[in-house]
């Protein structure tokens, strides 16, 4: 702990159990105005944010992942704990908020508990108080401040005016200045019985600051159910108290039925999957199409020399390929924000605990493992939820092989080859297969993974399910998307400067040595011949000393250089492969589309220097199936060496895959041509 | 000995005891399944794992391998 720590800026923890309403209280103290950040070394993530100017406090806010206790039980857990006693440049917070759902008191006074004893300055936060008169029930803050002593207010994080007496009580507690107390560590109650002790001091507790609310109080609709209140002694607080959200209840039993439950479940996943996909399009062709129009304003402005070339294709369509991505992620998130903060989100991963602990994976799994078909990066972040480290990094190994939608526009492609245009349904059921292949594959391979679990992915510690199933809810539209959008900016920032450096190394690899290659321009219009030029500069280029490089590779799969070419590109992102076959394969954007004319020279086009062609369905089938299987983006490379730790886990998925994928890319090819389709 | 993974639905049992010989022994304690409370099982998944209790007023879904250990009666 520093000495001048007291001349900083005072730093208040929000800490509490999950479902305590910790986030939404974070929202409503700090508003938008907070940034998530890594703690160095960890994977935990923590908003870190400034009270709000309106409430006249001059203090930060910390906001880290729900816990239950101050042992930690997970690998994720232990870090969250740690970091509560020494938060980078701040060691020990202030003042410790306490979130504890008034409806839930033994179980979230548990974590407070184990606050106190170890020293922190806690404030308690009462959440959730409407609940709990709902169940015919009134807590006494001021009672309860007393048996635990330590201040207790209520709060409403989404009524704003609720908030002033917490703002009031931690301005007294600052103006006070006492001393910093230094916070011990907890010690694991090493002796069951001690544990049953320390929870039955807790249930006292419970018992004497909870009471039954008078006739009047009650909501009308309560009143005849609870009739017998007058009665009412010590047992029957309790069991008021403990009696579970009967809507719940009833919702749960259709959404959880053994059929209908299923059911539902596979619905609400093609409504996500369809809509991640078709909501998405439009908004992705517009960020796309802007990018496009400027890139070529730039080139108006800064001429086709060195420096427009940079601007236009290296910097503003790298900006491009980062932001085109954006629409997907938004509506993956807001989905899936809904999803979660209805409570239907712990309900899918209990449904999928079963058949995911097959493979070594976990029910938890189960929402980064979706989030991996719109973009691997947010889906490697959301892995943060697995308490299990083996599983979470094995979920985390996994995740490239969802289809991600950088994919998609290669897939088009390739499928829009293979397909004659009039029958497109083919199609689509043919894309439908990929996917199912793309599941299938990662299916295949978390379960040969999890057989060779102790060599690949080491420290195991035991395998759990416990989740807590959330009431429903109706979901706070400013919650959903304040996620959302801090999601997608989690994206944009770890990602972009990745993407974007690489796409401009790809187009200095392609850009240079500079020559001006002399070119025939007769009958050929300017843009034409820009073509031509930037076609017959990239033969020359670095980028096809590389791709000359790996011709023995691409010779067994009935490809040449220039696809190689194309492949190495696509190793900073995939989309990247369909620009990269239009540059090299001479492609001039006439009055057609650009697809059409890019079709039509794949078709003509020859292996370089034979009289073969060079895309066959063979050859197009098994760049499909390289496509599928390929890590092939630097961005995710990097998140998952962040989120793993370490270079292991990302460098033995760069190796597997991309070996793999050649490996089933040369079976294709050379088995379809065995059976005689070329 | 009966455990919460035998409990047929709207069963409502008093836990008797916890094994403490089972890795998530204490993850099970803390988070409120302890001697004394009233559980009763709520939902089950569709391949009748993991299981859904209610305890001190809210849903907690374990796997069965959990459940095992905590004894009832």
């Amino acid at each position: 702990m520093s000495v001048n720590a007291s001349l900083k800026t005072p730093l208040i923890a929000l800490v509490g159990p999950p479902n305590s309403g910790k986030t939404t209280l974070f929202n409503a103290l700090s508003g938008q105005n907070y940034k998530t950040v890594n703690y160095p070394g960890a994977t935990v993530e923590y908003s870190f944010g400034k009270i709000l100017s309106r409430f006249n406090l001059e203090a930060q806010i910390i906001d880290s992942p729900g816990i239950i206790s101050l042992v930690p039980n997970s690998p994720d857990e232990k870090v969250a704990v740690d970091a509560l006693y020494s938060i980078p440049n701040y060691g020990t917070p202030d003042i410790v908020i306490a979130t504890v759902d008034a409806s839930q008191l033994s179980r979230h006074l548990f974590l407070v508990k184990q606050l106190l004893l170890s020293n922190f300055r806690v404030v308690i936060a009462l959440t959730m108080t409407d609940i709990l008169q709902k169940k015919g029930l009134h807590i006494s803050p001021e009672s309860l401040s007393k048996k635990l002593g330590c201040e207790v207010v209520i709060v409403d994080g989404r009524k704003k005016d609720s908030l002033d007496p917490l703002i009031n009580i931690i301005e007294t507690i600052f103006k006070k200045s006492e001393n910093k107390s230094i916070p011990s560590v907890y010690n694991r109650l090493s002796d069951k019985n001690d544990l049953l002790e320390f929870y039955s001091s807790i249930e006292r507790i419970e018992s004497e600051v909870l009471s039954p609310l008078a006739k009047g109080e009650l909501p009308f609709n309560i009143e005849n159910a609870n009739r017998q209140l007058n009665l009412i002694a010590d047992m029957k607080v309790k069991e008021n108290c403990y009696k579970i959200d009967e809507t719940t209840v009833k919702i749960d039993k259709v959404l959880l039925h053994k059929i209908w439950g299923l059911i539902f479940f596979f619905l609400i996943m093609s409504v996500t999957f369809t809509s991640i996909f078709w909501f998405a399009q439009p908004l992705m062709t517009l960020v796309d199409e802007l990018f496009g129009m400027i890139a070529s304003e730039a080139v108006v402005l800064f001429g086709t020399g060195w420096l427009g070339d940079l601007i236009a294709n290296g910097i503003i369509n790298g900006t491009g390929s980062v932001l085109v991505f954006v629409p997907q992620i938004i509506i993956l998130f807001l989905i899936l924000g809904v999803l979660e903060d209805s409570g239907y989100l712990a309900r899918g991963a209990m449904l999928i605990d079963k058949p995911l602990s097959k493979i070594g994976l976990n029910g938890k799994s189960f929402v980064p493992m979706l989030s991996g078909f719109a973009c691997a990066i947010p889906a490697m972040l959301a892995a943060r939820t697995i308490p299990n480290r083996r599983e979470r990094l094995l979920t985390i190994f996994i995740i490239p092989l969802m289809s991600c939608s950088a994919r998609l526009p290669v897939y088009a492609l390739l499928i829009a080859f293979l397909i004659p245009p009039e029958s497109a349904w083919i199609g689509g059921v043919l894309l439908s297969t990929i996917y199912v292949g793309s599941i299938a594959g990662s299916v295949i391979v978390a379960a040969v993974i999890n057989k060779f679990k102790k060599r690949i992915i080491r420290e195991e510690d035991s395998s759990s399910f416990i989740l807590e199933l959330p009431a429903y809810r109706k979901p706070k539209p400013s919650v959903v998307i304040s996620n959302t959008v801090n999601s997608a900016m989690i994206y944009v920032k770890k990602a972009g400067p990745i993407i974007l450096g690489f796409s401009l190394v790809l187009w200095f690899l392609t850009y240079f040595p500079d020559v001006n290659p002399e070119i025939e321009t007769e009958g050929h219009t300017e843009e034409e011949i820009v073509q031509l030029q930037s076609a017959e500069r990239l033969s020359n280029s670095y980028a096809s000393e590389l791709g000359k490089i790996i011709q023995p590779f691409m010779t067994p799969v009935g490809l040449d250089w220039r696809v190689g070419v194309s492949l190495i590109a696509a190793f900073a992102a995939r989309e990247v492969f369909v620009s990269s076959l239009a540059l090299i394969f001479k492609v001039t954007g006439d009055d057609d589309s650009i697809q059409e004319s890019m079709l039509r020279s794949m078709r003509t086009a020859k292996i370089d220097g034979t009289d073969q062609k060079l895309f066959t369905t063979a050859t197009i089938s098994g760049l499909i199936v390289f496509f599928i299987f390929a890590m092939q983006c630097l961005s995710t490379v990097a998140v998952s060496k962040k989120e793993t730790g370490g270079w292991r886990i990302p460098l033995l998925q760069v190796v597997i895959f991309t070996f793999t994928a050649y490996v089933l890319m040369f079976m294709t090819v050379n088995g379809l041509r065995a059976i005689g389709i070329n | 000995m009966r455990t919460a993974a035998d409990l047929n639905f709207g069963e409502r049992v008093v836990i008797q005891d916890i094994d403490s010989n089972h890795p998530s022994c204490i993850r099970i304690l803390e988070i409120g399944f302890t001697p004394g409370q009233e559980i009763e099982l709520i939902n089950k998944s569709f391949f009748n794992d993991p299981l859904a209790f209610s305890v001190r007023g809210t849903l907690i879904a374990i796997r069965k391998e959990e459940a095992s250990c905590i004894q009832i009666s």
